[in-house]
């Protein structure tokens, strides 16, 4: 074991502030992996979010316990009635799935092209308050009381979690612009859109941006965490040309940035699919402040080569070596990890996206042991 | 009228490329024919694709655009020679505990435009219903598309079955999606893995062409 002069926290704080910690700090994303691991089924889980939470804090101690817990519980924490997420249906398991499957996304159209006009002349906010309950066939106030008992929720666990000397990750979670549009119209609508009426969605992009940052803004105040989890992986090059990236995500990624870090949030890009080809432009974002969560899809080294120095990485031990690999495969890949991104600091080990729930306890263990013990070449 | 079409589907122009599909049609052109000129194109999109002239952004547009004519011809096509045509049938599907499609669908659209026949069996899956339909069809190709982990031992299991049945030499087993990688190739015993659909074809063309 590599002697520990640091706690969790001051880990994660000198990774992002491209410094050398004590070690490695590491992080499995684990949300549904603790459920199955500790013998519920996942609908047990959503039905019983207390009993979920137990698992989540006895999976935490089963694994040795790491530097941060990425979320306490397997919901997403909300703000009561405002959306810094497009208002996807999500699948229950026990509910809308099998009992032991894992949440899932139905992905279907949201609004329609012809709403693009409105959502420019109301913004993001009153266009859903408008138009929520005739999409969804449910009731805002009641999607809004529910949001709040789970914000609450998430407040109140978070509190344990830090009493045990636990810090939690996530602040809240927000979609890109690009990806809040592309989960509101479905992939391919999105994209037939952008090539077919480009200035109706930016416009409504235009218009939406600012509420996006202010609803995460109101979340992370009540969770009193500073980071901004930033999902987009709809926006990189591996579905989108860079002129198209130039106009539709990172003018309102660079907004995100400016206004989260001006109150000293970090914003944690978590980048799933191959952002290879627009890593230069997260370059020109401030230095030490934000983090590239990568999945395993964007090649990690070549990822070093460009941001080393200027943003801190985060992954990217890819799913199926975490469910399928050996212990010696994941050692193997973490060493590498440790020493080639990990070089200099600016280093966070985790799981590229989330912990696979089917994935091999030893293999989840061997990662978090790897950067407790393993120091490096350099 | 292969040119113009060639010009509006590279220009990711939908509407353009309806009105001509339409005029030909009222013009008395085969429909066969103006299936074949659409073919040609889907192929050059597929090959621009694969040289990274293209993004999945051009390919999924191309695809709906395909997709849209295929609604207008395929009425007309019914009493045509569509046979003619046929390269090979595919048994596709989204295994057990995964309900997600886009990459399939899109596999599915270009396949079809390279002369494939596809029994798509949707999302979720069972895998007693891709043996079914292995069986109905004679397909001698079966592709699995997967975004989660939980999908693998459903794959597994299905290939498993081919072997009990005594199907597997007789099926080219081909899997694709997100997590799939060549380790998860090896484990559930599948012929070949991608995540690019265009070597998806490749590799289901080159398999009929060794069988053949």
């Amino acid at each position: 074991m590599i002697y520990e002069t640091m706690s969790g926290r001051e880990r994660f704080q000198a990774a992002i502030a491209l410094e050398k910690p004590d070690r490695t700090p590491v992080m499995p994303l684990t949300v549904s992996f603790p459920i199955r691991h500790q013998g519920m089924t996942q609908g047990e889980a959503w039905r019983d979010l207390d009993k979920a939470f137990q698992a989540t804090l006895d999976t935490f101690d089963d694994l040795g316990g790491f530097d941060m817990l990425p979320k306490t519980n397997i919901y997403w924490p909300m703000l009561g009635g405002r959306f810094s997420n497009a208002p996807v249906r999500n699948l229950i398991p026990g509910r809308d799935l099998p009992e032991d499957a894992i949440a899932q996304i139905d992905e279907r159209e949201l609004f329609s092209r012809d709403d693009y006009d409105r959502i420019a002349s109301l913004g993001w906010n009153r266009f859903w308050e408008e138009h929520y309950e005739k999409m969804s066939g449910k009731s805002l106030k009641r999607l809004g009381a529910v949001q709040h008992q789970l914000l609450q929720r998430y407040c109140r666990e978070k509190q344990v979690c830090e009493d045990r000397g636990i810090p939690v990750l996530l602040g809240a979670a927000v979609d890109s612009v690009m990806m809040a549009f592309s989960l509101s119209r479905t992939l391919t609508q999105f994209t037939l859109d952008l090539y077919e009426v480009p200035d109706k969605v930016q416009a409504a992009m235009d218009a939406s941006c600012d509420d996006l940052i202010l609803n995460t803004l109101d979340t992370i105040a009540i969770t009193n965490i500073p980071l901004a989890f930033i999902v987009l992986e709809r926006g990189s090059g591996a579905i989108y040309r860079l002129d198209i990236f130039e106009r539709f995500e990172w003018p309102y990624l660079q907004r995100f940035v400016d206004a989260f870090v001006s109150e000293g949030i970090t914003p944690w890009f978590h980048l799933d699919t191959d952002w290879s080809l627009n890593l230069p432009y997260f370059r020109k974002l401030p230095k030490g402040k934000c983090v590239a969560d990568l999945d395993g899809s964007t090649n990690i080294f070549r990822a070093k080569e460009i941001l080393g120095g200027h943003m801190c990485i985060s992954g990217d031990v890819r799913a199926d070596m975490l469910t399928l690999g050996t212990p010696k495969d994941v050692r193997e890949y973490c060493e590498r990890l440790i020493d080639e991104v990990g070089k200099e600091g600016g280093f966070f080990l985790t799981t590229g996206c989330e912990c696979p729930v089917d994935a091999k306890f030893e293999n989840v263990r061997m990662m978090i042991d790897i950067a407790k013990t393993y120091r490096g070449k350099h | 009228m292969e040119d113009q079409l060639r010009a509006a589907f590279l220009r990711m122009k939908r509407q353009e490329a309806m009105d001509i599909v339409k005029a030909e049609i009222n013009r008395g052109t085969d429909p066969l024919v103006i299936l074949n000129a659409c073919r040609h194109v889907m192929e050059e999109v597929g090959r621009k694709f694969e040289t990274r002239e293209f993004f999945l952004s051009e390919l999924i547009y191309a695809t709906e655009v395909f997709k849209g004519i295929n609604t207008i011809l395929e009425p007309l096509l019914k009493s045509s020679r569509e046979n003619d045509l046929v390269e090979g049938s595919v048994v596709f599907g989204t295994p057990k505990g995964d309900i997600h499609d886009l990459g399939k669908n899109i596999v599915i659209t270009m396949m079809k435009a390279h002369g494939f026949v596809v029994y798509d069996l949707g999302i979720d899956v069972p895998p007693e219903k891709f043996i079914l339909e292995l069986l109905r069809t004679g397909s001698s190709i079966l592709a699995m598309s997967a975004l989660i982990t939980p999908t693998f031992e459903a794959m597994k299991e299905i290939i498993q079955r081919l072997k009990e049945q005594g199907l597997r030499e007789k099926i080219f087993v081909i899997i694709g999606g997100a997590v799939t990688s060549e380790l998860v190739r090896k484990e559930v015993g599948a012929d070949a893995q991608t995540l690019d659909p265009t070597e998806a074809i490749r590799l289901c063309k080159n398999y009929l062409r060794a069988r053949r």
